[in-house]
């Protein structure tokens, strides 16, 4: 019954004071890939970053929705929600879409900094919006990949260069493992100052053993 | 394997001690096979000695868990007292009933102590909203199978506080381990007339 | 009437077009009677509840007040069986307090059938409804599609076959209150050892024109029996990682109630307190 996981690849990792979010750069339908530079996230606020796989069409709709809520409410209250706040408006939102004649099939990672004590925050939600928080997530079928990886290495406080060093070990299995090319990935750092764009190097070849 | 109870996985359980009850949940979140996240708690506390298990879907489990901490909260507000053991578990019943033709996926266990006699309380529900009243325990989950076998010879009248965690805690471990789809550690609440123990046991990891 | 909340609905029917099965309620794979004597009317039930091959409830109740002169046993889905006879028991004691008059056993299985056909089988609840009136002595059966008989003696559930093979080979007009409880008790428990869904203990119900006598586990044919050895463990047996302890006494460190009597700002009126 669980639906069968997709190539795209989204990935979050929880660091000291930072939140990694990764997502894959290919916008698939079918066998064919339609672009190259896809952005699977959206900033929600200052320190709120959600990425979004599924199915085409349902992913930008429901994330802009709520990427546009996030905003209205930190421009009516002069205050940003935080993680678990958002998080839980997301779910929300996305549990009585279920409960809908056409139900948004979209699976999430939601990442930030809490803008209050200043922890990092990672939330796992699939499509059936059951809710987790993790210190480190995945979704598609780089969760079969990456989990494990993410399980050996990953530490509570490690800061962002060596979150950065984990997401490699992870894309580097990716590339090696997957049967299509994602076209690399979007990786971005939300961090107490805000979201940042991290370069990353895409275009390191991975042969298979 | 695809019934919308065995998804995720969860198993949780609930006993009667002598002046005390426990109830005890393990921490697995999974998608069929692969483990998601082994600190996903399925027990709620919705007053000073009322408390929830939840096990089935996990997107249900959140809705129902925050469902009741809305409609607990309402109570409390118009009632200016806590809910008893036995009120919320009247309520989650008929809150169960109500989707009768569209259920939600979850199978929860009550536990507390009355607030007037002090008497231990458990009961389970299946997910129409059932009530399986028990002198001894309630189990629920996909390790529930197990469960019954593990806490049907561990299970004594009269345990004291101490004595209770431990077979509530052995059934539970020994029962999660013959089942796949549960474990990841567990978490065990004690609850006495005037305290509450909340224990978090290491369990297999695999 | 129940306002039923269709909201899971759609996702449910969507989820079961993928394959998924139909939650597995507790179902009282049961066996109920009831019999008519000189003077008044007997119900009896096993109390096994079950969820598909597990016993669920080893000691379940499953003889449902409806008025003080009014009982029903019921067999199917349990909370359906439960959540009807409660609904119909409200019904009946508005009615009752509005008419100025007794609940009447016709008017308890006009509502459950009325009740049970709206929903069309979907609402599982089998019952049998007996009761005392100041019409006389009543036992009907009501089937979860509306059905409804009268009869001097009547079965129900998984174990109605077992449990009517003792009526039909001991019955005999005008019964005895005690043959009747005897009889009834006897039919419970030839469902109890030959029906696999029904089990454990036997529940009795006399109604008669002055009282209602419930006798409940009137017969408990299979008690457990005290373990030969104590399965405690030792404290400290079980590894903790962490423990946490919350005191009722230590809430207090956490809400502290100060007396500002003193420091009430000038010009300011004191707020008014209750005492």
């Amino acid at each position: 019954m669980y639906d069968a996981p997709t190539m795209e690849v989204l990935l979050g990792i929880t660091g000291k004071d930072f939140t990694l979010i990764a997502a894959s750069k290919a916008a698939m339908r079918g066998a064919t890939v339609l672009k190259a530079s896809d952005d699977k996230t959206r900033a929600l606020n200052k320190h709120t970053l959600m990425a979004f796989s599924g199915e085409a069409g349902d992913t930008v709709q429901f994330a802009e929705y709520i990427q546009a809520n996030a905003q209205l409410y930190s421009m009516r209250n002069e205050a940003d929600l935080s993680p678990s706040a958002l998080a839980n408006f997301v779910r929300g939102e996305l549990a009585s879409s279920l409960r809908s004649r056409k139900p948004y099939h979209v699976n999430l990672l939601l990442g930030g900094v809490d803008p209050i004590t200043h922890k990092s925050r990672l939330y796992w939600l699939d499509y059936l919006a059951a809710l987790a928080p993790v210190p480190y997530a995945a979704h598609g079928y780089a969760q079969y990949y990456c989990l494990s990886i993410l399980d050996k290495h990953h530490h509570p406080d490690i800061s962002l260069g060596q979150g950065i060093k984990l997401l490699n070990l992870c894309t580097d299995e990716l590339k090696r493992r997957l049967p299509i090319d994602f076209k690399g990935m979007v990786v971005k750092a939300v961090t107490k100052d805000g979201i940042i764009d991290i370069e990353f190097d895409d275009d390191k070849v991975v042969h298979a053993a | 394997m695809s019934s919308p109870f065995s998804i995720n996985g969860g198993a949780c359980v609930a006993m009667v001690g002598k002046d005390c009850v426990a109830i005890a949940c393990d921490l697995r979140l999974g998608l069929q096979a692969l483990t998601v996240s082994n600190n996903f708690p399925k027990i709620f506390q919705y007053g000073d000695n009322v408390f929830l298990g939840l096990t089935g879907l996990a997107t249900d489990v959140n809705t129902v868990s925050d469902l009741f901490r809305w409609k607990v909260n309402m109570y409390r507000l118009r009632e200016e007292r806590q809910i008893a053991p036995r009120t919320f578990a009247n309520l989650v019943s008929s809150s169960l009933y109500e989707k009768r033709f569209g259920p939600y996926f979850v199978s929860p266990v009550v536990a507390g102590l009355d607030p007037k006699t002090g008497r231990p309380f458990i009961c389970g529900f299946d997910s129409i909203g059932c009530i399986d009243f028990a002198k001894d325990f309630i189990v629920s989950g996909t390790a529930s199978e197990q469960l019954f076998g593990m806490c049907e010879s561990l299970w004594e009248p009269d345990l004291d506080a101490d004595a209770l965690f431990e077979t509530i805690s052995q059934s539970l471990l020994n029962a999660v381990d013959r089942d796949a789809l549960s474990g990841w550690g567990a978490h065990v609440y004690i609850i006495e007339k005037d305290k509450v123990t909340k224990r978090l046991l290491k369990g297999r990891q695999d | 009437m129940p306002g039923f909340d269709f909201s899971n609905y759609n996702r449910n029917a969507a989820l079961h077009a993928r394959g998924v099965p139909l939650p597995k309620a507790t179902s009282t794979g049961t066996t109920i009677v009831g019999c008519i004597y000189d003077g008044g009317v007997v119900i009896a039930a096993d109390t096994r509840a079950t969820s598909g091959p597990i016993v669920a409830d080893k000691n379940c109740e499953k003889l449902h007040y409806i008025s003080s002169n009014i009982w029903c046993a019921g067999a199917g889905t349990a909370a359906d069986t439960e959540f009807t006879t409660s609904l119909i028991s409200s019904q009946l004691e508005l009615h009752s307090l509005s008419t100025g008059r007794k609940p009447r056993v016709v008017t308890c299985m006009t509502l459950l059938k009325q009740h049970l056909f709206r929903y069309q089988g979907h609402i599982g609840a089998y019952l049998v409804v007996a009761g005392v009136d100041p019409t006389g002595t009543h036992l009907f059966t009501v089937h979860a599609h509306g059905s409804t008989d009268k009869l001097p003696y009547v079965t129900m559930g998984s174990g109605s076959l077992a449990a009517m093979s003792v009526f039909e080979t001991q019955w005999k007009a005008h019964l005895t209150q005690d043959e009747a409880v005897k009889l009834c008790a006897d039919a419970i428990e030839s469902g109890i050892w030959n029906d696999l869904g029904s089990g454990s203990n036997v529940d009795v119900a006399i109604i008669t024109p002055e009282k209602t006598i419930l006798k409940r586990n009137y017969i408990k044919p299979n008690e457990r029996t005290q373990k030969l050895k104590s399965y405690v463990f030792p404290k400290g047996t079980t590894a903790v990682l962490n423990e946490k302890i919350i005191r009722k006494q230590d809430i207090g460190n956490f809400v502290t109630i100060h007396d500002l009597a003193e420091e009430a700002p000038a010009g300011g009126d004191k707020m008014e307190v209750d005492t």
